[in-house]
């Protein structure tokens, strides 16, 4: 019989905390996206205008990115909320995040004044409003990394893809709860 | 190490395989199935936000469209005074365009249904700052003013919404605005002179500084039903019709 000692090397520690780290990037994730999708499934039109108002896309793909726009944002979050097909999920926000990235500084490059319609809304500013160019990239290349870490390290804890064994050789073993796991939590932050 | 022994390891590897086998053909499964129920979440969320902004049909006669002494522009039938839908609107606004591709129909029928009275507000919401914006804004709420009220104001006014600058470039051209104008059934004499001269164009902009902050107008449009503001309704024919219906109950 092992004797587990209470001191884990670094990388052990790390390691063991990886999946909860992959879990909040999840559940942020899947917040900033849900939130977003419903500010616009609301008025697809204003959805579109958003779109329309980066004067990226041609009329006709713009208005179809703002019709399925939102409600991809949506069903991407829940993905994340349940942790099913996670890698897929991350992947697919991680892109999302980087065409918003891309479009919100080619709208600045091009001196465009119009508000980023993240959450809704969106389009020309109204006089006295000035654009948040820099936060909107900040914060989008953030939640990008954010999908990163999660298309990295999937699925992370309190997953599907564990419960219905969708991670091929990494299910169960890799993931159980060990004797340590009330040890990782209160160090965890020590990382 | 013994037959046996080796038989009993080959047996349990078998095992494994076969449980293996099986594992990967529930996941294949399971993935699948998340996968087409995913895809069909995104379709049916797709065609419901295309449809949802199907407009209606304007139907052929407009209830009558009269000029309050405020500038405010009113279709409604005679003796309907409630409920009030109040829009407010800048002709250069892109977002006001697509109010008016999206719900103008369902706005002209409810008023000549007789089921609501149409108040239109036009204001100017970009300032002075903006340039070409609030210049093409003014001149062409300015030559709107120019237009007696009736059916010609309400194709003139579709016609500027229809012709709308694209953003940060020079359009609502003087000349082009007078050709609209008679284009929509105007026969004053002095129409092209009102326009040219852009005679209303201080009264006007007094007037619109005053709705935008009696209003407290954050964004155009704002669409009012009975004085509380409507979000998403606007935008969706059908449920900007709901709205309107339940209102009057």
């Amino acid at each position: 019989m092992t004797v587990v000692t209470s001191h884990m090397s670094g990388p052990t520690r790390s390691r063991a905390a990886l999946p909860w780290v992959t879990t909040v990037s999840r559940l942020v994730l899947a917040a900033v996206l849900i939130i977003a999708g419903w500010g616009k499934i609301g008025a697809p039109v204003l959805s579109v205008e958003a779109v329309k108002a980066y004067q990226l896309l041609p009329e006709s793909v713009a208005t179809a990115v703002g019709y399925g726009l939102p409600i991809l944002e949506i069903v991407v979050g829940i993905l994340l909320v349940v942790g099913l097909l996670t890698r897929v999920a991350g992947i697919v926000s991680a892109l999302l995040m980087l065409a918003f990235v891309i479009g919100i500084a080619s709208a600045w490059a091009r001196g465009l004044r119009i508000d980023c319609g993240c959450f809704g809304g969106g389009g020309q500013l109204a006089a006295g409003e000035s654009p948040t160019y820099l936060i909107d990239i900040l914060r989008d290349f953030g939640l990008f990394a954010l999908g990163v870490i999660i298309a990295w390290f999937p699925p992370g804890r309190l997953a599907l893809d564990s419960v219905l064994g969708l991670t091929p050789g990494r299910e169960s073993d890799e993931y159980d709860d060990d004797p340590e796991s009330d040890d990782e939590l209160g160090e965890g932050k020590d990382d | 190490m013994g037959k046996e022994a080796r038989e009993a390891r080959e047996r349990m590897k078998a095992q494994r395989e076969a449980e293996r086998e099986r594992e990967r053909k529930k996941r294949i499964a399971t993935i699948a199935t998340t996968v087409v129920v995913a895809a069909g979440a995104i379709g049916a969320g797709w065609w419901f936000a295309a449809q949802s902004s199907e407009p209606e049909q304007a139907t052929t006669a407009l209830a009558p469209v009269t000029r309050a002494a405020d500038g405010t522009i009113v279709m409604a039938k005679p003796g309907v005074e409630k409920p009030v839908v109040d829009v407010y609107e800048d002709f250069q606004c892109p977002a006001c365009k697509s109010l008016e591709e999206t719900s103008a129909a369902t706005l002209k029928n409810l008023a000549a249904e007789g089921r609501a009275k149409v108040v239109f507000h036009t204001v100017t919401i970009f300032g002075k700052e903006t340039g070409v914006l609030h210049a093409n804004s003014v001149r062409a709420a300015a030559a709107a003013r120019c237009v007696p009220a009736g059916p010609a104001w309400v194709t003139f006014h579709d016609k500027l919404f229809e012709e709308q600058p694209a953003e940060g470039s020079e359009g609502f051209a003087i000349d082009d605005l007078i050709a609209w104008g008679e284009d929509a059934g105007v026969t004053d004499p002095d129409f092209a002179a009102c326009v040219r001269s852009q005679q209303h164009a201080a009264a006007y902009l007094a007037d619109s500084d005053k709705e935008l902050a009696a209003a407290k107008l954050e964004h155009t449009p704002t669409v009012k039903l009975n004085g509380t503001e409507l979000v998403n309704e606007p935008f969706n024919p059908s449920a900007l019709r709901q709205a309107v219906l339940d209102a009057a109950k």
